[in-house]
């Protein structure tokens, strides 16, 4: 409970509301302790950015006597609605999404119930490869719902065009064999990076920065990227030097994320991908409707400086709001979505029925291993080997509170820099001041 | 003075009449509004004055608690150089915004007071771009400014132009809000010409002869009669103008996503209220906002509306 409210009406009915909320989860904690009986007709409402897997669901509400009000909602407005409900004190959902990204806020700001009761952390952290992203001081703030890396994917068909024989293993190897594309093939512009200011431009520099063997901020949150001689400033100039001499089409200066993946890999403007969502070439790259590059796509191990380098995971989660009415029933909900067959199916291993469209991974090791062993999915063995093996959190102590702010702060300026609006010291510098404005 | 007002005042028979209905229907034209009043009340008067609280007060969901911090958010916001620039960039957006909307709409508002074939027809489909959400002209115009297969650098090339493909967005200030804004300007141009053309068509044509037989000319015609007499409409469509342009979000997002080169106060109030979570200085930027508006609005009312009676 906040203290110190001065203002007489307002302020009163607002300390009122925020009492009534405190005690309506923990009645919500001891109701959710109940016999599984008790949540037969009752009506959640679901807030996620996946389409519904409508088929499966009846299977859940069949099972349970739960129904289910599943709300797709995109990533960026369902995150302000999330915050519009909790500055409000208001119910929104009785489980909503929990991405990697907002759980130191979620710990600081105390928007969503810790699941520890429900969930234990010893078995989630032996069953589930990204858990540590929703962890903090021991608080479980969501259950993974996916499991997501940043991968490189490359157009085999255009390398094999450009005589390239074998995968590049190495950032150098990588940017000359970009090169050959542009030059002897009609791909001219064979790399792409999405330069607009937007959350997909800072996820592909801190992938950038792994591969060139760092990492941007410390554990205790402090930069790591000022130094010329620091990987992140490294990376930053490499992506900044690739759009000025063209490895990179020059229309991405303002492309999101999935806009220029829709866009320029999948209609073959560009042949590879450094930093691509796991996931992507089952449901972009070979989706007829939506790609000229069908079956020419694949999943490489990421290059980095001296050999393979590591996968940053992005995984979503989901949770259960601290204004959740009935959390029995969120409760199990989230357990039925983290059954491994079930995240299998979303993923693919039952074919397009119960498939989530844009679904990446399964969250859990008995998933991927039943997505793997189905053989639906393309690719799907190479990424739950990266998964297993070169997967790593971008931040090694989570998320930090202020991760909105910092990626604010990054992309605006690595875009700038790309824009020529400023040089990349003046954007590592601007970066770097942020951080400490933030962290102290 | 028009014929029904002469009416009203000449009989004696009418005058009783309106005496008769004021006693016995006081209360229905009350009535009739209170359902519109409750609507503003509840939707547009009681959020305004919480934001208005909300602006004098320390709300930063990563630092609470909360406490009365007096100009403290405006402090900070006016400290902060991304908002500075944001609102360098809305001046910019305000001035585009609102002259080329009421120019082109006068401009086409003129053309379509002339009857012709399909008037009917250009009238419906001028409607269409300000019926479309702005997050749909965003991509729609992201198509069009496509520096590597857009219409427009297709067209210019074509007529001799420019040489070489280029990029509008995202690289100079001032460019980029140009080409933002003309997204806006098409999306409100309907709405101001269909004001101006209202107006239009409510002046008699017998001026327009008088003036003929006067001697004079088109444009004197159009100096002299037309533009005094649509103050009205050119009045609402500025204050259209200022409003759509004050608050312009969806274009910006869609064009040029977070970057400073076109950020707008919107855009900055979403970030520090949604990315920030800092909903004090969110609520500052937001009465900012309004307060802006109304004292324009209001300014330009003053300074461009006349009452008009034929």
């Amino acid at each position: 409970m906040r203290a110190k409210r001065r203002f007489t009406i307002a302020a009163m009915a607002v300390g009122a509301l925020g009492m009534g909320v405190s005690a309506a989860s923990n009645a919500s904690v001891v109701k959710a302790t109940a016999a599984a009986s008790s949540i037969r007709g009752q009506t959640i409402n679901v807030a996620i950015a996946y389409p519904a897997p409508k088929a499966e669901l009846a299977k859940f509400t069949a099972q349970t006597g739960v129904k289910v009000n599943w709300n797709y909602i995109q990533w960026d407005s369902l995150q302000t609605k999330i915050a519009a409900a909790a500055e409000a004190h208001s119910y929104f959902a009785d489980v909503a999404d929990v991405d990697w990204s907002k759980v130191g806020e979620y710990y600081a700001t105390k928007w969503f119930l810790p699941l520890n009761s429900y969930f234990p952390l010893s078995g989630v952290k032996a069953q589930y490869p990204q858990a540590a992203s929703f962890i903090r001081n021991g608080k479980l703030l969501g259950m993974p719902m996916d499991a997501s890396l940043l991968v490189t994917t490359v157009n085999e068909k255009d390398f094999k065009a450009a005589g390239i024989k074998q995968d590049p293993t190495t950032l150098a190897q990588y940017e000359a064999d970009l090169k050959a594309v542009a030059a002897k093939t009609s791909v001219k512009h064979p790399l792409d990076i999405p330069l607009a200011a937007a959350e997909g431009l800072s996820t592909y520099w801190y992938e950038m920065t792994a591969a060139f063997g760092g990492q941007v901020l410390s554990s205790t949150y402090k930069p790591q990227f000022t130094s010329p001689s620091s990987p992140g400033y490294k990376a930053l100039a490499w992506m900044v030097n690739a759009y000025k001499t063209g490895l990179v089409p020059k229309a991405n200066l303002n492309m999101q994320d999935y806009q220029a993946l829709e866009t320029d890999q999948a209609h073959n403007l560009t042949a590879s991908v450094f930093s691509d969502y796991s996931g992507d070439v089952g449901t972009i790259y070979n989706v007829p409707a939506q790609s000229k590059v069908v079956g020419q796509v694949n999943y490489i191990p990421t290059p980095g400086l001296h050999g393979v380098a590591p996968n940053l995971g992005n995984p979503d989660g989901i949770g259960i709001p601290a204004q959740a009415k009935h959390v029995a029933a969120a409760v199990a909900f989230i357990r039925w979505m983290e059954q491994p067959a079930n995240q299998a199916a979303f993923a693919g291993a039952n074919g397009a029925a119960d498939v989530i469209s844009t679904f990446p991974l399964p969250a859990n090791r008995g998933g991927l291993a039943d997505l793997v062993k189905s053989g639906k999915v393309p690719g799907a063995a190479t990424l739950a080997a990266l998964l297993e093996h070169h997967s790593r959190a971008i931040f090694p102590a989570g998320a930090p509170p202020w991760y909105a702010q910092f990626s604010n702060a990054v992309y605006t300026n690595i875009h700038s820099a790309a824009a020529g609006a400023e040089s990349v010291s003046a954007a590592i510098s601007a970066i770097a001041s942020t951080v400490k404005g933030l962290a102290g | 003075m028009s014929a029904i007002r002469r009416r009203l005042t000449r009989g004696p028979a009418i005058q009783s009449q309106t005496i008769r209905r004021g006693a016995g229907e006081t209360a229905l034209p009350y009535a009739m509004v209170t359902p519109l009043l409750v609507f503003i009340g509840v939707l547009a008067l009681y959020p305004t004055v919480l934001t208005a609280y909300g602006a004098f007060v320390h709300n930063d969901a990563l630092d609470p608690p909360n406490h009365f911090t007096g100009f403290g958010n405006f402090q900070s916001v006016f400290n902060d150089p991304q908002v500075r620039q944001s609102l360098l960039n809305t001046g910019l957006y305000v001035i585009f915004g609102v002259l080329l909307s009421v120019a082109l709409g006068t401009f086409f508002g003129l053309l379509l007071q002339r009857r012709f074939r399909g008037r009917g027809v250009v009238l419906a489909l001028m409607v269409l771009p300000w019926a479309l959400p702005g997050v749909v002209e965003g991509v729609i115009w992201s198509w069009i400014y496509d520096p590597t297969f857009g219409v427009l650098n297709s067209t210019l090339k074509t007529v001799g132009a420019i040489h070489n493909y280029q990029l509008w967005l995202g690289t100079h200030q001032i460019e980029t809000i140009f080409f933002i804004s003309l997204v806006q300007v098409w999306q409100i141009t309907p709405l101001a010409a269909i004001l101006i053309l209202a107006s239009l068509q409510a002046i008699p044509g017998e001026l327009y002869e008088a003036a003929d037989v006067d001697g004079a000319n088109g444009w004197q015609s159009i100096k002299r009669i037309t533009l005094p007499l649509i103050r009205p409409g050119l009045a609402i469509a500025v204050v259209e103008g200022l409003v759509m342009s004050i608050n312009i979000f969806d274009q910006v997002y869609v064009l040029n996503a977070g970057a400073s080169t076109g950020s707008s106060l919107m855009s900055e109030t979403y970030q520090i209220t949604f990315g920030n979570l800092n909903f004090g200085q969110g609520y500052a930027l937001s009465l900012l906002a309004t307060v802006t508006t109304i004292v324009l609005s209001l300014l330009a009312v003053k300074l461009i509306y006349r009452k008009v009676e034929f």
